[in-house]
């Protein structure tokens, strides 16, 4: 009991990152029917600047606000350069193009500081727990779900209750009728990509914190991680991509420590293995959204 | 195997040239580069070759079937992986992987049984896979699809690293006693070879080409009796084979394999091998890979050694801030980005080089065919279809609407926007599903049937918003139905694909693209490839939508003629009144969702429900 809810509470804490970085990729999907491989590159470069702040000694409370600065203005870069070129373009472009955004960013700190891993400090009280009972909490894993859940409360708010929110969740539900119905599609899809930037930003501040290192392909794991999420919980539904976050922390933490420890290590193919099941049994995720075609 | 293929000279003879000629100049380019730069230059052309085959494995999956699969790679790892654990000999294995389950250290294979044991292990892998590809892909579409060969990549990637008792974890690897190990390159040749063949007769087969169908449009696809989930999975097969051999290649000629060696950067590099030289051509994938393997290795030169290898001597300092080390990732990412802004179809798009060779030298005169006769016996098939109810959320499309047509009669719909006409239509191929009321042929219930049985079962659909298969010929879109028609319309006259292409009016435009034919055209050719597979009923939704009055006056007599001669019966949908009236034997009215009245045109005109319905008079 008290094992499983640690395994609950260690699980939250994995799943709020991969909520905001699920969100963060649905939002854009929404928009743009783009589903973006290049969603951890944001955390790469955010990682390259936070490295560089803080070896020259800035400190982390400054380096949080740089570390979501840098992602949500790396985001809006990427628009610009690569993904304003291939709007409307066929789901393959888009896969593709993202895909090559990816190898792109990942390219250029290869080319221009270093293929190996560099360090900076994590900040003190990362590893530091407090006790409930027998449970033994995280800070960390505190810390992390207050503020997915501010920042959850924050977005929902955004979509609900402002004009820019409404324009986006039309632009998500039928993105040529918004369009008909005045709906300025270049500041949607820029929002949106501010949104995501933004959502990157947060969900990468804690990946850093808790990782102390970056390198060229620091990104490809949030993104494998945000991407699947997303699609666990239903492609085009904002809900399902906080649900399917959670979902895909709470498994892959209950598996490590439920599994034998023979295949411990092999957590991640027992989490993809169950991932299959799902969709061979609920192909359209979680929270499946409809996709009518006009005939 | 009894099944029709349109054209052998087309589909079999020069597809099997072609694949000679292009083995013949990859080759032969591979053989003239590695006379110019030795030993370095052989080193260059044995991995481009092998890479080749990889290539080509991926354009069967992603060419046919346009989903974009970045988990080829992760299957060879697999393949990878069982060969190297069945054919290194024992005495290494057992310093490495000595704790192997099964008693696999101790084994000692022949490396092409093992190869053979890699294929067949893979395969059963991706029949597993393929099942989940193909589901979600229905439901969610083809990005969902691609998302789930990209963990799959991952996966094998990180189950490689994680279980060092089987695969020799992820520093050691797993190693043949000497580097290098395949001393003679005949094993690669015959395995490219093979892989073109496959590739191109694949491409040409009948599998392959309701492949491309559905990849072009799987709804009408679906509409035309493509299970595109069975020709998904073939090619999905079918390439895992080939890519099997082509890892297994690539591991025996390393002499090693390290969980790295299968995972993004291989993978990048076949994608944009593929994605540069055109992913729905064959030709192309051979282009792209001669392509990018000089580019990468010019790439490669100038990031370790600026512009000295040319020997001019000039001083590079200006361009320092490019020509450095890892210059060749940077040149794969930005190829891949360049191509899919300004070039998404790559340099030959779909150009095969067979099929040029055919239209210049294998096709002969092509002469027009004749008319179609009518067929003599009459169609005693009786459609009927009773209470159908449809609701989207509270609004209820039908209510209650049925209908009844003869195989040998052509019946209109009419009925004011909103009246559910569409609906009725979409009901009755599938494209909806029914919340009451059913409909069958001949007393065969059919109400819970997917479209691709409905349209086997000889309810086939056209569609008021025009859904051709775009990159086809106006000929191919029409031979796609022949195909199907030949396996499951058996004991019905099969009518000749070309005859129905002229008998539209196409005959002219056969060799041209349909994203090509304007809206008259495109809607003739709807109707010959729904004819092609000898429905029982052709249900045609607006088919004169955006014609002219005296072209939708022409519409009449080609309908009747082209059912006639495929003896089909004609339930038809139109706004255009005089066009109803002009080829309707009987007419049923609809108004929300109900029919309010039937009977012949005549009758309709003077019934006051009609009237009231769409002009609005009050009914008395």
């Amino acid at each position: 009991m008290t094992e499983l809810l640690q395994n609950l509470i260690d699980g939250l804490g994995r799943g709020s990152i991969y909520a905001l970085l699920a969100l963060g990729v649905a939002v854009i999907f929404g928009v743009m029917h783009l589903l973006n491989f290049a969603h951890g590159e944001l955390i790469t470069v955010s990682g390259y600047a936070a490295m560089w702040a803080l070896t020259s000694g800035v400190s982390w409370w400054l380096a949080v606000p740089l570390i979501i600065v840098v992602s949500i203005a790396t985001s809006l870069v990427i628009e610009r350069v690569a993904f304003s070129r291939v709007r409307g373009a066929s789901d393959f472009t888009l896969l593709l193009t993202s895909f090559g955004v990816h190898f792109v960013v990942q390219a250029i700190f290869l080319l221009y500081v270093s293929a190996s891993v560099k360090n900076f400090p994590r900040p003190g009280w990362v590893s530091n727990t407090y006790s409930i009972g027998s449970l033994k909490v995280e800070w960390f894993d505190t810390v992390v779900i207050l503020v997915t859940l501010i920042t959850l409360a924050a977005v929902t708010y955004l979509l609900q209750r402002t004009m820019f929110g409404l324009s986006l969740r039309a632009a998500a539900a039928d993105f040529d009728t918004a369009r008909l119905m005045g709906v300025n599609s270049n500041n949607v899809i820029r929002g949106a990509f501010a949104l995501s930037g933004l959502l990157a930003g947060i969900a990468g501040v804690f990946w850093l914190m808790r990782a102390g290192q970056t390198q060229p392909s620091a990104g490809i794991d949030p993104m494998l991680k945000g991407v699947l999420a997303a699609l666990i919980g239903g492609l085009g539904s904002l809900r399902g991509a906080v649900l399917g976050g959670f979902v895909l922390g709470l498994a892959e933490v209950v598996l490590r420590s439920q599994l034998p420890d023979s295949i411990a290590s092999l957590t991640e193919g027992v989490v993809f293995a169950l991932i299959a099941l799902l969709f061979i049994f609920r192909p359209g995720g979680l929270i499946t959204v409809a996709h009518a075609e006009r005939v | 195997m009894g099944r029709l293929i349109p054209n052998v000279k087309r589909d079999v003879t020069f597809p099997a040239i072609g694949s000679i000629l292009l083995f013949v100049a990859f080759v032969g380019a591979g053989l003239v580069y590695q006379s110019f730069f030795g030993g370095a230059g052989e080193r260059l052309v044995t991995i481009a070759l092998i890479d080749a085959i990889l290539v080509l494995a991926i354009q069967i999956y992603v060419g046919n079937t346009g989903v974009l699969s970045f988990g080829h790679i992760g299957f060879g790892a697999i393949a990878g992986y069982v060969f190297a654990v069945l054919a290194i000999p024992s005495e290494q294995k057992l310093e490495r992987i000595a704790d192997a389950p099964f008693g696999l250290a101790s084994i000692d294979m022949n490396p092409w049984i093992a190869l053979v044991i890699a294929a067949v292990v893979t395969v059963a892998f991706a029949f597993i896979i393929g099942l989940g590809l193909g589901r979600s892909g229905a439901e969610s579409g083809s990005v969902a699809a691609t998302v789930i060969t990209l963990a799959l990549l991952f996966v094998t990637h990180e189950v490689a690293r994680n279980w060092p008792d089987l695969t020799g974890g992820d520093r050691a690897g797993l190693a043949f006693p000497i580097r290098g190990s395949l001393d003679s390159r005949i094993p690669i040749y015959l395995a490219l070879f093979g892989a073109i063949v496959v590739a191109r007769l694949y491409a040409q087969s009948r599998s392959g080409r309701l492949a491309v169908a559905a990849r072009e449009d799987n709804l009408a696809a679906r509409a035309m009796g493509v299970n595109p989930l069975v020709q998904q999975m073939s090619a999905l097969l079918i390439s895992v084979v080939v890519v099997s051999v082509g890892a297994s290649l690539r591991v025996y000629e390393n002499g090693s394999i390290l969980p790295d060696n299968f995972f993004f950067d291989l993978t990048l590099l076949t994608l944009v091998m593929l994605i540069v030289g055109g992913r729905n051509s064959v030709t192309g994938a051979m282009v792209g890979v001669g392509v990018m393997t000089i580019g990468r290795e010019l790439a490669r030169r100038l990031g370790q050694d600026g512009f000295e290898i040319f020997g001019i001597g000039l001083d590079s300092a200006p361009l320092d801030w490019i020509f450095r080390e890892n210059l060749q990732t940077v040149f794969l990412g930005v190829a891949m980005l360049g191509f899919m802004i300004w070039r998404p179809s790559g340099l030959l798009d779909d150009w095969e080089l067979d099929e040029w060779l055919y239209q210049r030298f294998g096709r002969g005169a092509d002469p027009k065919p004749d008319t179609l006769p009518e067929v003599d016996a009459v169609n005693a098939e009786t459609l009927r279809a009773a209470d159908v109810e449809v609701s989207f959320g509270g609004f209820k499309a039908l209510d209650g609407a049925g209908l009844e047509a003869s195989g040998n009669e052509v019946v209109g719909i009419i009925g004011p926007n909103g009246a559910g006409k569409t609906t009725l239509v979409n009901v009755i191929t599938g494209m909806v599903a029914p919340t009451g009321g059913n409909f069958s042929i001949d007393g065969n219930d059919l109400s819970s049937a997917p479209p691709f049985t409905l349209a086997r079962s000889g309810l086939v659909r056209t569609f008021q918003n025009l859904r051709l298969f775009g990159a086809l010929t106006v000929r191919e879109n029409v031979e796609i139905s022949a195909l199907v028609a030949a396996d499951h319309r058996k004991g019905r006259v099969l009518p000749d694909a070309d005859s129905l292409v002229a008998e539209a009016g196409l005959w002219e435009h056969r060799d041209r693209r349909a994203s090509e034919l304007d809206y008259g055209n495109s809607r003739r050719l709807e109707l010959a490839r729904a004819a092609a597979l000898a429905p029982s009923f052709l249900l045609l939704d607006e088919p004169t939508s955006g014609m002219s009055d005296s072209e939708s006056l022409t519409m009449i007599e080609q309908v009747r003629h082209m059912a006639a001669t495929v003896g089909a019966g004609v339930i038809v949908i139109d706004h255009d009144l005089a066009f109803i009236n002009g080829i309707s034997d009987r007419i049923y009215a609809l108004d929300q969702g109900r029919v309010i009245a039937s009977g012949t045109p005549a009758e309709i005109q003077a019934d006051p429900l009609v009237q009231a319905a769409y002009l609005g008079t009050a009914a008395t």
